[in-house]
């Protein structure tokens, strides 16, 4: 036991003094806050924006329909003089929309027929969609306003032209496209916990075959089993780091930016549940460095490694990817696949929907039988002669 | 002591690496094992270190099973393999001490042996500089530092010489010297005949993974009925092919 201990000590030392590599495992650390953060900052600037900012609309003939100005007026859009070619204008996307209004517009119109205004737009300019959608809403407004008008003027009820009534339902709202996002956040913590324990496992490793060193330091009195949990075990304070690192992240971005106002839901990220999280997460630590042992027993080289473990990162960060889409109630059965039911237990907490013990529990304990058999495994792979018989 | 009783290892299905082979080496005295590159001299040693699993036969180290009891087998060598890594970020002393750890050494005696095999070897001036940037006679002390920190009495050496420049191969031979006059038993791998004839007390010819011949330069001169080594060995060889 005590060379475990000699062996976690050297490794740890000897990874803490390669400060590229930990440097490195830093940056894939913030990597997840850095880049929530900024679609949080562009999903919300471009919600609010188009939502509440005041529509400029130019307009073409605006002494034509003096009702319809005024209509449009009341409705916040500014309304301005067109410029001279409208369709060159559009085009060019020096505007997104360019309201005409056709000659006979006037004349339609007093007469009670139907007069006719063009929208000029370019439908392949996905940013201008928002604002176009706004105005053929007000024109659609003021028409049936109109219609009504006309109808009730006529002595005719208005429903009766109403024969079926749309009401749009739409639950993808940008709120809750930009609520998806934060579902995200599970798949980089485990993210970042592999990546903080990947270069200190390839070091350990591959690093070790490459150097020539790894044959002296097996010739020594010690089983191999106790160098393969020393230097599985030399991961984890590195992997935990880099957790972290990324959970103080995002709470610097949550605190840092108005999130509520941009996704319409309350996150919590309170001291409390950001400990929950480290604590819940820290068993993943532990399997990041046992897969990554397996595998790296593999690879030759530290390039070897370097192409297989971002890989093995990806993979149980997937099902965090997947829940994303594809919502998943927590049930006893994603509690048994290791790094799917923290992901769906971290979810419920910064959601701040109550949390089984009995699934914390079981999710636990399932990551560490994980542990264990892939540690055996490392074991197995480790004592085998071809782990020194054939060089880099 | 060292007593080699019918090793073999074969590679895959044909390559016979090693095959029956059975030789004893004696405390106080410089055993090599001589034969051209590819001949098993390394799988030899690495069975006898304990990596490589025989297939059949054994060998005793100090009485010691190299099969059934490989962690006594190992507290009792030092190794000097032909891979010499050492980790770049750590100090000399760093290397040597973690080494010396793993025999399970104590701080008081783990740290009085570092500072003697540091006289010893004239390394102090290197001593806690990290080891990134050594030169390649300044990373050969280290590597033999370290093999000889727990002081054991049996040294296994892989080819010691290998791309050494002259000085270092005089100190190394020195150095082998040394050992011997300490009592140790010493076990060497070399395909340089001139290096083999000035050190050794006793020779044993491995070809084709088998002992050809074995015993004292005299007797292997008688052996042969040849006047120089040289034509000894190549005679017992069968080729001049892979000798130096």
């Amino acid at each position: 036991m005590k060379s475990i201990w000699i062996v976690l000590k050297k490794e740890t030392m000897d990874s803490m003094r390669d400060y590229r590599s930990w440097g490195t495992g830093l940056f894939w650390a913030l990597f997840g806050p850095l880049m929530m953060g900024g679609m949080l900052i562009m999903i919300g600037s471009s919600v609010r924006e188009d939502v509440e900012k005041t529509l400029h609309l130019p307009v073409q003939n605006q002494a034509y329909a003096p009702d319809l100005m005024q209509f449009l007026e009341q409705h916040d859009v500014i309304v301005e003089d067109a410029p001279g070619d409208p369709e060159a204008a559009v085009r060019n996307g020096d505007v997104n929309v360019v309201l005409v209004i056709t000659k006979g517009y006037a004349d339609d119109f007093s007469r009670g027929e139907s007069a006719t205004v063009q929208l000029i737009t370019d439908s392949t300019r996905q940013m201008a969609a928002i604002e176009v959608n706004r105005v053929e809403n007000l024109l659609e407004g003021y028409n049936t306003r109109l219609a009504t008008l006309r109808l009730i003027v006529r002595g005719v009820d208005p429903q009766i032209v109403d024969v079926v009534i749309v009401k749009d339902v739409d639950v993808a709202s940008p709120q809750s496209r930009a609520t998806s996002l934060i579902t995200f956040l599970p798949y980089f913590l485990i993210f970042a916990m592999f990546n903080g324990a990947a270069p200190i496992v390839t070091d350990a490793t591959a690093g070790e075959r490459e150097r020539q060193s790894l044959e002296p330091l097996l010739i020594n009195p010690v089983p191999r089993r106790n160098f393969v949990m020393g230097k599985m075990l030399s991961a984890f304070p590195f992997s935990a780091a880099s957790l972290g690192v990324t959970l103080l992240g995002f709470v610097t971005v949550f605190n840092v930016l108005p999130v509520d106002e941009f996704l319409g839901v309350r996150i919590s990220f309170d001291v409390f549940t950001l400990f929950f999280i480290f604590l819940i997460c820290l068993p993943i630590s532990l399997l990041a460095g046992a897969i990554q042992m397996v595998v790296a027993s593999f690879t030759n080289t530290t390039k070897e490694a370097g192409t297989y473990l971002p890989f093995i990162a990806l993979i149980p960060s997937l099902p965090g990817l997947a829940i994303a889409f594809f919502p998943v109630k927590p049930a006893l059965w994603t509690m048994l696949i290791p790094t799917f039911g923290q992901q769906i237990l971290i979810n419920q907490l910064i959601r701040m929907e109550p949390v089984e013990t009995m699934n914390i529990i079981i999710s636990t304990g399932m990551t560490l039988v994980s542990v264990a058999g892939l540690s055996i495994i490392a074991i197995k792979l480790y004592e085998r002669e071809r782990i020194i018989a054939r060089k880099g | 002591m060292i007593d080699v009783q019918g090793l073999s290892k074969t590679f895959g299905k044909k390559v016979k690496a090693v095959q029956n082979v059975s030789f004893s080496a004696r405390n106080g005295q410089i055993t090599g094992l001589l034969g051209p590159n590819g001949a098993g001299k390394s799988t030899t040693l690495r069975m006898l270190y304990t990596l490589l699993k025989p297939d059949s036969g054994t060998a005793y180290v100090d009485g010691y099973d190299i099969s059934s009891s490989p962690i006594e087998v190992q507290s009792r060598i030092g190794v000097l393999s032909d891979a010499q890594g050492l980790y770049p970020r750590l100090t000399a002393r760093e290397n040597i001490r973690y080494f010396g750890q793993l025999h399970g050494l104590e701080v008081e005696e783990l740290e009085g042996r570092i500072d003697s095999l540091m006289t010893m070897l004239e390394m102090k001036p290197i001593a806690d500089r990290r080891t990134a940037g050594f030169s390649t006679g300044e990373r050969l002390k280290v590597a033999i530092a370290r093999a000889l920190v727990h002081d054991p009495d049996n040294i296994l050496l892989d080819e010691p010489t290998n791309g050494l420049d002259v000085k270092s191969t005089r100190t190394m031979r020195e150095f082998i010297r040394r050992l011997k006059e300490e009592g140790k038993c010493i076990l060497f791998t070399s395909h340089i005949m001139q290096e083999v004839a000035a050190l050794c007390d006793q020779i044993v010819i491995i070809s084709n993974g088998m002992v050809a011949a074995q015993g004292t330069s005299a007797e292997l001169l008688h052996h042969t009925g040849r006047d120089n080594l040289e034509d000894a060995f190549i005679d017992i060889i069968g080729t001049e092919e892979g000798l130096s």
